[in-house]
C-alpha cells in the first residue's frame, strides 16, 4: 500500500511537471497558441486516466488555472493587436502629413510644428523606426537652385527633429528638387503642393 | 592675296592633320582650286549687330547618271542653306523666288547673273553632285552676284551617309573664308530629354539633326556639361541615396562616377584647363560650391556661406568663378575671385536671377525673372552693359554658350508649352527652334567638335 502511494505521488509529480512545462512554455509563444494548445488537453486527459480520483480536485483547479492564463494570454495578444493597429495609424499618419512651404523659403511655417511635434513623438516611442525626408520645390527656378533647395527644406524639417531629441542618425534626407511634382499644372495650386517635405518611414 | 590665305590654311597643321584624318578616317579629300576673285574678308563678325546678307542656294546639279537619287540635290542644298540660315550672317532666299532656266551650270559662264540680282541676292551658291558608288562627290561654288566673281570654290568627296556632315564641313570652309572665323556647324550639342517619361541625356548635332541618346539610367539625369574641348561630359543622375556625379568619355564611350558623397553631388562646372571641376556638395550640412579634380578628389572649399550657392561657371582665364546664392534672400548671381577669394554681387534687377554661364569671349548670360516668367539675359562680368536676349515669347531658361562664345543656346517652352532647344547670335537676334522631339528638351551644353 505504503509502495502504491510513492508510485502515485511519483507519476502525479511526473505528470505535473509535464503540465509545468507546457504551460511554461506556452506563457512564452502566445502567438503560437494553437499550435500549444492542442497537446494540452490530452495531458490532461492522461492524468485523469492515471490519477486516482483522490487527486481530481487538484487537476480540476489545475485546469481552470491553464483556461485562466489562455484567456489572459488571448487579451494579451488582443492588445498587443489594437497597439500595433494603432502603431499603423500613427505611422500611416506620419507618412501622410507633408510640410509646405513658401515659394524660396525653406523655414518650417508656424502652422507645422504640431505636425512636427506629432511626428518627433512618433520615432520617440518606436525606436526601432528611422525616418527619410523628401524635400521638394515647385517648378520654377533652375532644376540646380531647386535641388539645393529641397535640401534645405529637408534639413530645416531634420533639424527640428533633432531639436526635438530624436537622434541626427535616425534620419536622412534627401532632394528631389523639382523633380517630383504632385500637383502638374503652372499655377500656385499646383506650386504650393509641389513646396513640400514628405516623410517615409525606413522600417 | 586669295592664294596667300589658301596656302595658308593648306599649311597650317590643323587643316593638314584635318585632311589626313579626313582621308584616311572618313574618305573625305578637299581639293582647292584657284580662283581670280579678290581675297577680302566679306562679313565682319565682330560688328555687335549686323545685316544678313541674302544669299540664294539652288537644288545642287546632278552631275553624274540619270538613274542617281534626284531628291538628293534638294537635300544637300538644304543642309547647308539650313546651315546659313543659323549662321546669323546670311538670309536665304526663298527657293519659289528663283527665276533661273534650266539650262544654267554650276560654272561662271554659264550663270546669267541679272537673274539673281533682280531676286535681290548677294551671294549665290552653286554646286554639283555626283554619285560613284557608295561615294558622293560635291563640287561648289560661291558667286558675289553683283560682280559675277568666284569667291570661293572646291571640290569635296565623302560617304552618301555622310551627307549631313559633308555639308556642314562645307558650310564651315564658306564662312571660315568670308569671315576668317569657322562657323558652328560641326559642333554638338547635348540636353536633356523626357521622351521616354524619365529624364535622360542626348546628343545631336547643332542644328538638331542625327539624335542620340547618351544615358539610360531610367531615372532623373540633369545639367550635362561638356568639358572645354569636348572630349568628356559630365552629368547628375539619381540613384536610390540621391544625387551623383558622372563623368561620360565622349570618345571611349565609357561612364565612370566622380563623386557620390552623402547629400548633393549637382551642377558641375569645368575650370578651362579641364583638369578641374566646381560643383555644389552638402557635406557640411548646406549647400556649398567645393573645387574637386576629374577623380573627384577635394581641392579646395570655395563658398562657406549659410545660404544656398549653386550653378558655377569658370571665366575664360579660370581665375573667376561667376555662381548663384540666396545670401541675400533671393538667389542672385556673384562673382568669386579665386586669386583673392572676394566674392561681388554681378546682378542686382529682378527677384531671381539664375544659370550663369561665362562665354569664351568674357560675357555672362543668365536666366532672370522679374514678372514669374523667365528670360535670357547677358551682362558683363563687370556688371555693365546688361541686355535682354528674349522678351514676351514664353519661358526662357538655361542658357548655355557655343564653344567660340558667338551663339547662345537656351531652353524655352515659347511654341506649344514644351520646352524646347533654341539658338541665336550672342546679342539674341535670329533665334532659331533647333530641336522638336516630343515632350521637353532641356539644359543644353555646347560642344566644340571633338578633333
Amino acid at each position: 500500500m505504503k509502495r502504491n502511494l510513492v508510485v502515485a505521488t511519483l507519476v502525479v509529480f511526473a505528470f505535473s511537471s509535464i503540465f509545468l512545462l507546457s504551460s511554461c512554455a506556452k506563457k512564452q509563444v502566445i502567438t503560437e497558441e494553437k499550435v500549444v494548445e492542442a497537446p494540452a488537453p490530452e495531458v490532461a486527459k492522461e492524468e485523469k486516466a492515471a490519477v486516482p480520483a483522490a487527486k481530481e480536485e487538484k487537476m480540476e483547479e489545475a485546469k481552470i488555472e491553464r483556461l485562466k492564463e489562455l484567456e489572459e494570454a488571448k487579451k494579451r495578444e488582443a492588445a498587443i493587436d489594437e497597439e500595433k493597429a494603432w502603431m499603423e495609424r500613427r505611422a500611416a499618419k506620419f507618412e501622410a502629413e507633408a510640410l509646405y512651404f513658401d515659394f524660396d523659403k525653406s523655414f518650417i511655417r508656424l502652422e507645422y510644428r504640431p505636425i512636427l511635434q506629432e511626428k518627433a513623438a512618433f520615432l520617440k516611442d518606436y525606436p526601432d523606426m528611422r525616418a527619410r525626408i523628401e524635400g521638394n520645390c515647385d517648378e520654377r527656378g533652375t532644376n540646380e537652385y531647386n535641388l539645393a533647395l529641397g535640401d534645405r527644406r529637408g534639413s530645416s524639417a531634420k533639424n527640428f527633429l533633432i531639436s526635438l531629441g530624436i537622434a541626427a542618425d535616425r534620419i536622412e534626407t534627401i532632394s528631389y528638387g523639382e523633380e517630383r511634382p504632385r500637383g502638374l499644372g503652372r499655377n500656385e495650386a499646383s506650386w504650393s503642393q509641389n513646396r513640400r517635405d514628405d516623410f517615409v518611414l525606413v522600417r | 592675296m586669295k592664294s596667300i590665305l589658301v596656302s595658308k590654311i593648306l599649311f597650317s597643321g590643323r587643316v593638314i592633320s584635318q585632311l589626313l584624318i579626313g582621308i584616311l578616317v572618313l574618305g573625305i579629300g578637299i581639293i582647292f582650286e584657284t580662283n581670280d576673285a579678290e581675297a577680302r574678308l566679306y562679313i565682319d563678325i565682330t560688328s555687335p549687330s549686323m545685316r544678313r546678307i541674302s544669299i540664294a542656294v539652288p537644288d545642287f546639279k546632278c552631275l553624274g547618271h540619270k538613274n542617281e537619287p534626284p531628291e538628293l540635290g534638294s537635300k544637300l542644298a538644304g543642309i547647308i542653306s539650313n546651315d546659313f540660315d543659323l549662321s546669323g550672317y546670311f538670309r536665304p532666299l526663298d527657293k519659289g523666288s528663283f527665276i533661273e532656266g534650266p539650262g544654267a551650270g554650276i560654272t561662271r559662264d554659264s550663270i546669267n547673273f541679272k537673274d539673281w540680282s533682280v531676286i535681290g541676292a548677294e551671294f549665290l551658291l552653286k554646286a554639283g553632285y555626283e554619285c560613284i558608288g557608295q561615294q558622293l562627290k560635291v563640287e561648289a561654288r560661291l558667286f558675289e552676284v553683283f560682280s559675277g566673281n568666284q569667291v570661293y570654290g572646291k571640290r569635296i568627296l565623302g560617304l552618301v551617309e555622310q551627307s549631313r556632315y559633308l555639308m556642314h564641313r562645307l558650310a564651315n570652309d564658306i564662312l571660315f573664308a568670308l569671315t576668317g572665323h569657322p562657323g558652328p556647324f560641326l559642333t554638338k550639342i547635348a540636353f536633356v530629354g523626357t521622351s521616354t517619361g524619365q529624364k535622360e541625356i542626348y546628343l545631336a548635332d547643332y542644328d538638331g539633326h542625327n539624335l542620340k541618346q547618351t544615358t539610360s539610367h531610367r531615372t532623373i539625369t540633369l545639367s550635362p556639361r561638356f568639358s572645354p574641348s569636348g572630349d568628356r561630359m559630365i552629368y547628375t543622375s539619381f540613384r536610390d541615396s540621391g544625387t551623383v556625379l558622372f563623368m561620360h568619355d565622349m570618345i571611349k564611350g565609357g561612364t565612370k562616377k566622380i563623386s557620390d558623397r552623402e547629400g548633393l553631388n549637382i551642377a558641375a562646372a569645368w575650370r578651362p584647363n579641364g583638369k578641374e571641376l566646381a560643383l555644389t556638395l552638402t557635406i557640411s550640412g548646406n549647400p556649398d560650391i567645393y573645387l574637386i579634380d576629374t577623380t573627384g578628389k577635394i581641392v579646395k572649399r570655395l563658398t562657406k556661406n549659410w545660404g544656398i550657392d549653386v550653378s558655377p561657371t569658370f571665366s575664360p582665364d579660370g581665375e573667376k568663378m561667376a555662381f548663384v546664392s540666396n545670401r541675400s534672400g533671393s538667389p542672385q548671381i556673384y562673382i568669386l575671385d579665386l586669386r583673392n577669394e572676394r566674392v561681388e554681387r554681378l546682378t542686382f534687377e529682378g527677384s531671381y536671377n539664375t544659370s550663369p554661364a561665362w562665354s569664351k569671349l568674357d560675357r555672362i548670360a543668365f536666366a532672370g525673372s522679374s514678372d514669374g516668367r523667365f528670360d535670357i539675359y547677358t551682362i558683363s562680368p563687370d556688371g555693365g552693359d546688361l541686355r535682354r536676349i528674349t522678351r514676351d515669347q514664353g519661358n526662357n531658361e538655361d542658357p548655355c554658350w557655343s564653344p567660340d562664345g558667338r551663339y547662345l543656346a537656351f531652353s524655352s517652352n515659347r511654341t506649344n508649352g514644351n520646352y524646347h532647344i533654341f539658338i541665336s547670335n550672342a546679342n539674341g537676334e535670329n533665334q532659331r527652334q533647333v530641336t522638336f522631339f516630343a515632350r521637353d528638351q532641356l539644359s543644353p551644353s555646347w560642344a566644340q567638335q571633338v578633333k
